[in-house]
C-alpha cells in the first residue's frame, strides 16, 4: 500500500452535506423558484465564502443531490441563495419543501469567476433563460464593490416576460446610473412588457461606451444561446481569453471523482464551471 | 401526501397475478407496507375494498379483452397515479410474444378454429402504455419486491419511482459473474433494463429479458453478434420476444431481416 | 527495499501466519475465469491465476456501497464497516491501476471511502506470465515499484519477496523464520533470466505510440459512427477496466420513515444517462460520441492531465467486450492497421 496514504489523520469527508435551513422561498416563474438557505450552524453561516460562479451539490433526503450555481453574492454574507428549476426529481422534491425546513448542501465548488482579474475592468454580462442564477451573483458583488469596476452592460433576455428571472430586480436596476441594463423578450405575450422586444443578441449595438481590450464578458444560458452571443461579442473585439462562460454539466460529486462532468481531460466541476472561449474554443463537446 | 398516507388501489389484467402475489409474499414488509400505505383496493389480498379516487394505482397484467380495457380506463380516470407492475402490464407479456406477426385475427383462428369464446372480446395482447398514460413503471416477471418496496417508499414521500436506464450487464459485472454471451449462450441481458440484480445469470442462467428491452437497447448489433455465434433468425427473434412483448417487437420491426 | 526469499512450499504457511493481518482474498477459479474471492482453505490459492473478471478496484471502491445513513437530522458517515484485508495474488498491471485510482481518489479533494479501503487493504503483488489478451508491456505497467505492501517474483522453486511498506514489513516480520535473506549470484541470475524469458512471452501485437496525436487526427472520423453502432453500451468495459472510476450516487429511503442510505455504485460512460442533464439534455446522446469518450480518456486526455495513459494493458476489455471492441481493435482501426469495424 502506498505509504503516503497512510497518515492517520481523519480525514473531513468531502461528500458530507452540512444541513441548511430555508429562510425563503418564492416562485421567481412558472417553474423556477428561489431559495434562500442558512446554515444550521451558526459558525458555519458566519464562515460561509464563495466565488460568483461557484456551485453547490445541493441534497434533498432520500431524493439524491444535484449541483445549482449560488445566485447570491459573497458580499452579502450568511445566506446562500439558488433559483431552482423543477425539471427533474430532485427538484420536484425541494419544490415541496417550505420555509424552515432543511436540506443539506455541501460546497462550494468549482472555479467560479476570476474576480481578482475583473478588477479594473469594463463588463459585458449576458444571461438567458436560467443563465441568469449565476450571473446575478456576478452583477451583485460587482455593484457591491462598484468602485472596483468600469462600465457594466448587463444584458438579459428571456422567451417571454413571464419566464424572466429576478425581473423585479433587474427593473429596479434600470433605474440605477451606473449600470447599463437592458432587458428582451423574444415575444411579448402580455402586451405590457414595457422593455424590449427581440433577441439577446439585439441588444449589443447599444453597447458604446466599454474598452474591448479591457472588458471581460461573462456569459450563462441555454446550449443555443453561446454560439450567437460570442458572435457579438467577437464583433465588439473582446479577446477571447476574456469571455467567460458558465457551463451545465451532469454531476454527482463536485469533485472531480465521478466523471461525470468530464470533458477531454478537463473537469466542468473542478477546471470550470467558469470557461473562457479561448479554453473551449477547440472543445465544441463543452459548450453544445 | 406527507401527512396523510397515499390511497392505493392495487388491480390485475390480464396476466398471472404473479406481481400481486409477490407484493402479498412481502413478508416481512407488508405490515410496514400497510402502515405506510392506505391500501384501498387490493382484491388478491382482501375484501371490503373502496374503489374511489386513488392516489396511487399499481396496474398488473396486460390489456387482453375490451373489459380489460375498461377497467384500465376507470382505474386512470380515476387515480392522480398510475404505475405499471409487471412484464405484461409494462410490454404486453409473453401473452403478446407474437405481437411482431400483426395478423391477430389469423392466429386466433390458428389455434382456436371456429370455437365460441367464453370471452368474446379478446384483443391483441398491449401493454398499459398503449392506452392510457402510464407514470411509472416497475418491470420484471414477477418484479423484484424490493424494487416495489422501493417504489412505494419514494411514492409515500411524493416522489417517482426510480427507472433503471441501464442494462443488465452492469448489475451482472457487480456480480462479477462470467459473460455467458461471451461462452456462446444466447444472453439477451445487453438489451435488458437491469433492476433484478442479474439474478439469472448469478444462477448460470441466460437473461431472457423479463424486465422489457433497456432504453436505447442496440437490438441491431446483439441479432447480427447471435447470427454471428450461429443462432438462427428464428431462434433470436423468439428469445426476444419471450417476455419483450409490444415493446420489443417495436425494435425488431425496425430490423431489416429479422421479421418473419 | 528490503528483498527475501520464500520456499514455494511455505507460501501457505506464510499466508497462514499472517492471518491476523485481515481476512485472506485470492483469485480462484469462477466458470472459465477467475474472481478475487475470499480464502477459507488455503490450498485454494493459487499463485498461477490467471486475470480475474474484477480487477483490484472492486476491494478500494465495490461496485455498491452506502456512503451515509440519514434520518431527519442529516447524514452520517458509513465508513465503520470497513474490514482489514489481505489480497494476494495481484499482477503488477492491476496494482498499476491502483496507483492510477490513487492520483483520482486520494490527491485532491480525497475520498474518504477509497482511502479508508486502501489503508485496511493489504496487496500481496505475485509476477505472472503473459497471455495472448495482455500488452501491459506497451503501456510500461508489465512491472511495478510501489503501491504493494509485498510482491512475490518467480524464482524457480523459491519466491523472491519485495517488501514494499511498513505494513508488508510487519506480515514479513510475522512469519520471520519462513524467510531468507540470503539472495545468491544464483538467484539473481535465474532471476534475470526468468525476466527475459517473460519479456518473450508477450503475444499480442499492439503498438500505441503517439496514441495522444493520434485520437487529435481521428477524432471526427467516421470510423467512430461505426463503433457506436456495435457498441451494446452494456458497460461492462468500464466495469471491468482497473482504471475506470465513474460512479453515480442514489438516495433509497425507508418504507414509511425519513430514513435510509445515500449508495454509491459504479458508473459507466457509456452508458445512455451519463451526460443528461435534468431538463433533458444529453451531451452525449449517441453511442459514437460515448466511445470517443471512453477511448480519448484512456489514451489521450489522462495522458494529458497526470502524464501517462489510464490503460494498463490488463487486457480486460478485450476479453470482456461481447462486440470486439477494446483497446486493440480501436487502436488498430485509429493507426490504419487493420479494419475492424466497417
Amino acid at each position: 500500500m502506498n505509504e503516503g496514504l497512510c497518515a492517520d489523520i481523519k480525514l473531513a469527508n468531502d461528500f458530507q452535506p452540512d444541513m441548511m435551513r430555508i429562510v425563503r422561498k418564492y416562485n421567481l416563474t412558472d417553474d423556477v423558484r428561489f431559495f434562500q438557505v442558512r446554515p444550521m450552524e451558526e459558525q458555519k453561516a458566519l464562515t460561509l465564502c464563495y466565488n460568483p460562479g461557484q456551485f453547490m451539490m445541493v441534497s434533498r433526503l432520500g431524493v439524491g443531490e444535484a449541483p445549482f450555481s449560488i445566485s447570491s453574492t459573497p458580499s452579502r454574507p450568511g445566506l446562500l441563495e439558488f433559483c431552482i428549476r423543477e425539471v427533474g426529481q430532485v427538484t420536484q422534491s425541494i419544490f415541496r419543501l417550505n420555509e424552515n425546513d432543511s436540506i443539506g448542501v455541501r460546497g462550494p465548488y468549482g472555479n467560479g469567476f476570476p474576480m481578482e482579474r475583473l478588477k479594473g475592468r469594463d463588463l459585458v454580462i449576458t444571461m438567458g433563460g436560467l443563465g441568469a442564477a449565476p450571473l446575478r451573483s456576478l452583477i451583485l458583488y460587482a455593484l457591491d464593490n462598484r468602485d472596483d469596476f468600469g462600465e457594466i452592460y448587463l444584458l438579459h433576455g428571456a422567451k417571454k416576460p413571464g419566464e424572466m428571472l429576478f425581473k423585479t430586480e433587474f427593473f429596479d436596476m434600470i433605474e440605477r446610473k451606473d449600470v447599463n441594463t437592458m432587458l428582451t423578450v423574444d415575444a411579448d405575450d402580455t402586451g405590457k412588457w414595457p422593455a424590449k422586444v427581440g433577441l439577446v443578441t439585439t441588444l449589443f449595438k447599444d453597447i458604446k461606451q466599454i474598452d474591448p481590450a479591457n472588458t471581460f464578458a461573462a456569459i450563462c444560458g441555454p446550449p443555443v444561446m453561446y454560439k450567437f452571443v460570442i458572435q457579438e461579442l467577437l464583433k465588439l473585439k473582446i479577446p477571447k481569453n476574456q469571455i467567460l462562460l458558465s457551463l451545465e454539466r451532469r454531476m454527482k460529486c463536485g469533485i472531480g471523482k465521478c466523471g461525470h462532468c468530464v470533458v477531454k481531460h478537463i473537469y466542468t466541476c473542478m477546471d470550470g464551471p467558469v470557461f473562457s472561449y479561448w479554453d473551449v474554443i477547440n472543445m465544441k463537446e463543452l459548450i453544445y | 401526501m406527507a401527512n396523510q398516507l397515499p390511497r392505493v388501489g392495487i388491480y390485475g389484467l390480464t396476466g398471472c397475478a404473479g406481481d400481486q402475489l409477490t407484493i402479498i409474499n412481502c413478508e416481512d414488509e407488508i405490515l410496514a407496507l400497510f402502515g405506510a400505505a392506505d391500501i384501498r383496493s387490493f382484491v388478491m389480498a382482501k375484501s371490503d375494498n373502496t374503489e374511489d379516487e386513488m392516489d396511487v394505482a399499481f396496474v398488473e397484467g396486460s390489456v387482453s379483452t375490451e373489459e380489460d380495457l375498461s377497467m384500465l380506463k376507470d382505474i386512470r380516470k380515476r387515480s392522480k397515479i398510475l404505475i405499471a407492475i409487471g412484464g405484461c402490464a409494462s410490454c404486453g407479456g409473453p401473452q403478446s410474444g407474437r405481437a411482431l406477426e400483426k395478423n391477430w385475427k389469423d392466429r386466433i383462428k390458428q389455434v382456436y378454429g371456429n370455437t365460441k369464446f367464453e370471452i368474446p372480446d379478446a384483443k391483441e395482447h398491449q401493454p398499459l402504455s398503449a392506452h392510457v398514460k402510464v407514470d411509472g413503471v416497475i418491470p420484471g416477471c414477477p418484479i423484484d419486491k424490493g424494487e416495489f418496496l422501493r417504489a412505494v417508499s419514494r411514492i409515500v414521500n411524493g416522489d417517482m419511482p426510480i427507472a433503471y436506464k441501464y442494462p443488465v450487464c452492469v448489475e451482472c459485472k457487480y456480480n462479477e459473474n462470467e459473460c455467458l454471451l461471451l461462452k456462446g449462450i444466447p444472453c439477451i441481458g445487453p438489451l435488458t433494463a437491469a433492476g433484478c440484480d442479474s439474478v439469472c445469470v448469478n444462477h448460470n442462467i441466460p437473461c431472457v429479458g423479463c424486465r422489457g428491452p433497456v432504453i436505447e437497447a442496440n437490438v441491431a448489433s446483439e441479432y447480427k453478434l447471435l447470427l454471428e455465434k450461429k443462432f438462427s433468425k428464428e431462434d433470436i427473434v423468439n428469445r426476444a420476444m419471450m417476455f419483450g412483448g409490444v415493446k420489443m417487437a417495436e425494435l425488431l420491426e425496425n430490423l431489416k431481416g429479422a421479421k418473419k | 527495499m528490503r528483498v527475501l526469499k520464500l520456499r514455494k512450499k511455505d507460501l501457505k504457511k506464510m499466508l497462514e501466519k499472517i492471518s491476523s493481518f485481515g481476512e485472506l482474498w485470492a483469485p480462484v477459479k469462477k466458470g472459465d475465469k477467475f474472481a478475487f474471492q475470499k480464502i477459507d482453505n488455503l490450498n485454494d490459492v493459487d499463485p498461477n491465476a490467471g486475470r480475474t473478471i474484477l480487477p483490484l478496484k472492486k476491494f478500494m471502491v465495490p461496485p455498491r456501497f452506502s456512503m451515509f445513513r440519514y434520518d431527519k437530522d442529516g447524514y452520517h458517515e458509513q465508513l465503520g464497516e470497513v474490514t482489514d484485508r489481505v489480497v494476494f495474488g495481484a499482477h503488477a498491471c492491476d496494482i498499476n491501476g491502483l496507483l492510477i485510482l490513487d492520483k483520482v481518489f486520494a490527491e485532491e479533494f480525497s475520498d474518504p471511502y477509497y482511502i479508508e479501503r486502501r489503508k485496511r487493504t493489504a496487496i500481496i503483488g505475485v509476477s505472472c506470465v503473459p497471455d495472448e489478451f495482455c500488452f501491459c508491456k506497451e503501456t510500461n505497467t508489465d512491472t511495478v515499484d510501489e503501491g504493494y505492501d509485498l510482491f512475490f517474483s518467480e524464482l524457480g522453486d523459491d519466491f523472491l519477496v519485495w517488501v514494499g511498506s511498513s505494513k508488508g514489513d510487519d506480515m514479513v516480520r510475522a512469519a520471520e523464520e519462513l524467510f531468507d535473506e540470503n539472495i545468491s549470484v544464483k538467484d539473481i541470475q535465474k532471476f534475470i533470466e526468468w525476466k527475459k524469458w517473460r519479456e518473450t512471452q508477450f503475444k499480442m501485437d499492439i503498438d500505441l505510440t503517439a496514441m495522444p496525436d493520434i485520437f487529435e487526427l481521428k477524432i471526427d472520423d467516421k470510423v467512430w459512427e461505426k463503433i457506436g453502432e456495435k457498441c451494446l453500451a452494456c458497460g461492462s468495459c468500464s466495469m471491468v477496466c482497473p482504471t475506470c472510476n465513474c460512479f453515480n450516487v442514489t438516495d433509497t429511503v425507508a418504507l414509511g420513515k425519513m430514513e435510509g442510505t445515500r449508495d454509491r455504485c459504479w458508473d459507466a460512460c457509456t452508458l445512455h444517462e451519463y451526460s443528461l442533464v435534468a431538463g433533458g439534455h444529453n451531451f452525449r446522446g449517441s453511442r459514437a460520441d460515448r466511445m470517443k469518450l471512453w477511448y480519448t480518456h484512456k489514451l489521450q486526455a489522462f495522458i494529458g492531465e497526470f502524464g501517462k495513459p489510464s490503460c494498463v494493458g490488463c487486457g480486460r476489455c478485450i476479453t470482456t467486450c461481447p462486440v470486439d471492441i477494446n483497446v486493440k481493435t480501436v487502436a488498430k482501426t485509429l493507426r490504419g492497421e487493420e479494419v475492424y469495424f466497417k
